[in-house]
């Protein structure tokens, strides 16, 4: 039977089990895999029936919401759908005074943050395309932005889970209270499990009351150790309370941090021009407060601030910052991003173990950091004129893991198709391999969900 | 069979100082601070990583159940050995192996006393956040099995959201690591998995936690309301205003006379209820908030708002929250105290219902609790010498747990479904919940020797017939 046969068989089949089913057009495809079909279930149980109808007839699936951050993990050994959550995007239920509210796995980020600014609420998780992104998607790759200096990530302020399982079944965890401990912590094991446990079909999640006034500070430094070491003093400073973002720049990382979205040269480094020569480490303080606790700042950080950002231009500076990772992929084809973890006594030094490696292979680094998190987004791009190799990217992969400490990880989020046949994206773990692969096995027996990509 | 039978093979593990196995002594281990019995038929005191895995291997090999046990305050029978067998008394691995300043980190053994940890780091600023009012005495250990909260976890957070590593005993004595210092370690988030899973997954040895720095200003407050009613819609309009406060705590009318009786903290004799309420943070912001509680507190019905002059009025205003158990303790034989959680805006007519189910029963029940998060601990008064209130006790407590579920809620907020709540899991998951939790508790603890018959109602240990006491353990006796 050719192959296309096949493909049709599986779309009609599909068809009685999920209402909308539509052919994938050659322009889908996942580090070049080729889905044969999209399916795109209206309601959650149609979901699990996709799944248990997969795992049946031995197919692979992705799990999509926005197609943001499809680029994470291995390359899919095999992909014969995606099923999409772009139909379950609706508001399950919602009451301001409880700060509480559930959602689809489908609704956008920026849909939900939309709805709670209505009561001056939001959900204080802003990682990047917001507008694309949604909600299971950010949950299952575990994405987060600036924000998570001071508010902590997706797994402090998500108290629910719906999901669905390869076997069929739509199981929860968690519930719509603030407070809870009834049952396993369903939400932690979900969350960053990149959708090869279940597929996250809702969410329930704790919101806050939006600010009513912030500011933004920057301070400017000459290297990335006395950045990072004024950063750390502001967090252990009373000051530290009332900070929302804590985030080191590094000075090329300035070029990607504007509202410009021309590609220009997009195989290699290729500046704007004129380019406003940065060479100085920004700390960027947002704090959150009246008058008074502003004027604190001013006064407490005095000399060390170089501007000031408020209203709109604040605002578009952190949408920046979030971005910074797609306007560089953007720029540069060939870019590999790479989420680095640490200490936060280890920053300055993780900074500086990336600008050596990135150097050693004709690389451009630049990247963005939460301080006080310990979790930096660092980008490469290639200088050099010809392309670079695949083994290149795997060499500057390991050899930046070889220059970081036992606590550290560092996880490829984006780099080229071909490159990434050459390593591991993810790098070791502290995290016991055994029994994750375990948990893998219980949860998705046939490898429907995600094969390859995660947890191999 | 086992040559000097068990209680000797552990004994050459940990010593024979560090274990019990006559009778009077094991007493002391067949309860908690809950109230679900069970004896153990020994009990040891391990004190390193090592010993806690060759236990594990032992009763792996031999198919005999284990126990973690950490201080015994826990609530919900959570370390009572159901089906006999070993106890694990993890309160000798109390060492402090690392305090990480520059990182905002320590790390501790599992039987570390809460308080003990705070005390030791509170010289270079800092603290750890979560504080379970029974903080003198409970364990890390027992915190993270718990995900215990405390008053001042409104702001804070949980337990969970304050440890980013551990090192565990599996129970067939593997010993595996998860997560570590930094936050977001390649991998799944076992770490965040394991808090909360009751010490049915395994055994942390091992506990890295964050440390919180303390805050440079505190605000403590006290609104007097003439009713419950008033008081707790003030938690709701606190909580819209955009205020988040570190704790909110509610001690109703009640709760309020017999607190003052017993310790005469200071609280208004004739009050309907009073908030107890606390701000912490940068001074500016302290003292902008404080003046807003005030204000909103007196809009919303507050006779009167005190604030504590200075430490010593502070810890007044806390005395009779933190020692609120205590003062019931002198009333009353017995009580019972139960831990639903609601969404906030629900605390009015929740607390109207249990009132309405004590008059039913006849039976006094007082409420302090932590308001902010919705997290009720209606305490049941009765006398455990008489069945008939013990049963009715008990009934009382499932009514306010289905209705706490039937306002969009959940049957425990922080003490954990332990034996206690076993049969109500049901009420608030299906089976199909239940059955992948299975599954998942199967992968770390196939045979379900490591405390059996706890948090899921199909683990596998709850599904076989209840076999009390173990024949290996026998022959020694
Ligand atoms: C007066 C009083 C006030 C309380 N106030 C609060 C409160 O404000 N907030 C709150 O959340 N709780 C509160 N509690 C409940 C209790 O103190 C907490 O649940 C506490 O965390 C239990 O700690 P423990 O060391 O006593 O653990 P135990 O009671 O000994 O054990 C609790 C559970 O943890 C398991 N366990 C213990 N150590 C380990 C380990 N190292 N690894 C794996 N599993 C382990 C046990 O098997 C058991 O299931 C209170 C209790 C009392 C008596």
């Amino acid at each position: 039977m050719s192959a296309t046969a096949t493909a049709v068989d599986i779309v009609s089949a599909l068809r009685s089990v999920a209402g909308d089913v539509q052919s994938a057009g050659p322009e889908l495809s996942i580090d070049e895999i080729r889905p044969d079909a999209i399916v795109i279930p209206r309601s959650e149980d149609e979901v699990a029936k996709v799944l248990r109808f997969s795992a049946e007839n031995g197919l692979a699936l992705i799990p999509a919401g926005g197609m943001t951050k499809q680029g994470i993990g291995g390359v899919p050994d095999r992909a014969d759908l995606v099923l999409s959550l772009r139909h379950l995007n609706k508001v399950h239920h919602y009451d301001p005074g409880d700060l509480t509210i559930s959602v689809g796995a489908g609704m956008t980020l920026a849909g939900l943050q939309q709805v709670l600014a209505e009561h001056r609420l939001f959900l204080p998780l802003d990682p990047m395309l917001p507008g694309q992104a949604t909600i299971g998607g950010v949950l299952a790759a575990n994405a987060g932005g600036p924000l998570k200096s001071g508010y902590g990530g997706a797994r402090e302020f998500c108290i629910g889970i719906g999901f669905a399982t390869v076997d069929g079944k739509r199981a929860k965890g968690g519930g719509r209270v603030v407070k809870n401990v009834a049952g396993y912590d369903m939400m932690k094991l979900m969350i960053g499990s990149l959708g090869t446990l279940g597929v996250i079909t809702a969410a329930n999640f704790k919101v806050y009351p939006l600010p009513r006034q912030t500011a933004t500070f920057q301070c400017e430094f000459k290297t990335a150790i006395e950045a990072a070491e004024f950063g750390r003093k502001v967090w252990a400073s009373s000051l530290g309370s009332r900070l929302m973002c804590l985030e080191i720049i590094s000075p090329r990382a300035q070029e990607y941090l504007n509202d410009g979205w021309d590609p220009r040269d997009p195989d290699h480094f290729s500046p704007a021009a004129p380019v406003k020569h940065h060479t100085a480490w920004t700390v960027s303080l947002r704090a959150n407060g009246s008058d008074a606790v502003l004027g604190r700042f001013s006064k407490d950080l005095g000399g060390a601030i170089s501007e000031e950002l408020s209203g709109e231009t604040e605002a578009a500076w952190w949408r920046w910052v979030s971005d910074f990772e797609v306007k560089l992929a953007h720029r540069h084809q060939n870019a590999m991003v790479i989420r680095v973890s640490v200490p936060q006594s280890q920053v300055a030094d993780a900074l500086s173990a990336a600008e050596k490696t990135a150097i050693e292979d004709n690389f451009v680094c630049s990247a963005v950091g939460r301080l006080p998190a310990g979790s930096l987004v660092v980008g490469l791009a290639p200088l050099a004129v010809d392309p670079p190799s695949a083994m290149q990217f795997a060499n500057m992969a390991s050899a930046l893991r070889g220059r970081l400490s036992r606590d550290a990880s560092a996880v490829v989020l984006r780099c080229p198709t071909e490159a990434k046949r050459h390593f591991d994206v993810w790098g070791t773990s502290p995290t016991d391999l055994g029994l994750m692969r375990a948990i893998r096995k219980t949860m998705d027996p046939g490898r429907v969900l995600n094969r390859g990509r995660f947890i191999v | 069979m086992f040559g000097f039978g068990l209680p000797a093979k552990i004994k050459r593990i940990v010593g024979k100082e560090a274990v019990l196995d006559r009778p009077e002594d094991l007493m002391l281990y067949e309860y908690d601070a809950g109230i679900n019995r069970s004896m153990p038929e020994v009990v040891c005191f391990p004190r390193t990583t090592e010993q806690v895995s060759r236990i594990l291997k032992l009763s792996h090999e031999r198919g005999v159940p284990v126990v973690p046990r950490g201080a015994g305050t826990g609530l919900s029978g959570g370390s009572v050995p159901r089906k006999k067998g070993i106890v694990i008394g993890l309160a000798r691995m109390n060492s402090i192996l690392e305090i990480d300043l520059a990182n905002e980190r320590a790390t501790v053994q599992p039987g570390v006393v809460n308080l003990e940890l705070s005390k030791a780091v509170e010289k270079h600023g800092y603290h750890f956040a979560p504080d379970p009012s029974s903080q003198k005495a409970c364990t890390i250990g027992g915190n993270v099995a718990e995900n215990s909260g405390g008053p001042h976890t409104l702001a804070y957070g949980v337990t969970v959201n304050h440890v980013t590593g551990l090192e565990v005993v599996l129970p067939d004595g593997r010993v595996v690591e998860f997560g570590g210092k930094s936050l977001d370690a390649a991998g799944l988030d076992l770490t965040g998995f394991f808090v909360g899973s009751e010490g049915t997954l395994g055994i942390a040895t091992g506990i890295t936690v964050k440390l919180t720095r303390l805050p440079e200003s505190v605000a403590t407050l006290l609104g007097i309301f003439n009713s419950v009613e008033d008081a707790a819609n003030t938690v709701v309009a606190l909580t819209s205003a955009g205020i988040t406060p570190s704790a909110l705590e509610l001690l109703d009318g009640w709760m309020l006379r017999t607190v003052e009786q017993a310790l005469h903290a200071g609280y208004p004799m004739d009050a309907g209820a009073v908030l107890l309420i606390e701000l912490e943070g940068i001074s500016e912001a302290v003292e902008e908030d404080a003046e807003a509680v005030r204000l909103i507190c007196l809009r919303m019905g507050a006779r009167e708002v005190q604030r504590a002059k200075d430490e010593n009025e502070r810890q007044r205003l806390w005395m009779g929250r933190k020692q609120a158990f205590g003062a019931v303790g002198r009333l009353s034989p017995s009580y019972y105290t139960q831990d639903g959680v609601i969404p906030r805006t629900k605390i009015p007519q929740t607390l109207r219902k249990i009132e309405e189910i004590g008059k039913r029963y006849g039976l006094q029940i007082g409420n302090v609790f932590h308001a902010g998060d919705g997290n009720l601990h209606p305490l049941i008064l009765f006398d455990v010498r008489d069945p008939e209130q013990t049963r009715q006790t008990l009934e009382i407590g499932r009514e306010i747990l289905e209705y706490c579920l039937s306002v969009g809620g959940s049957i425990t907020g922080e003490h954990g479904v332990g034996m206690e709540k076993l049969s109500m899991m049901p009420s608030m998951f299906t089976d199909d919940d239940i059955e992948v939790m299975t599954r998942l508790h199967d992968v770390f603890n196939p045979g379900a020797l490591l405390n059996p018959l706890k948090v899921l109602p199909s683990a596998r240990s709850c599904r076989e017939a209840y076999n009390p006491g173990h024949p290996s353990l026998g022959e020694s006796k």
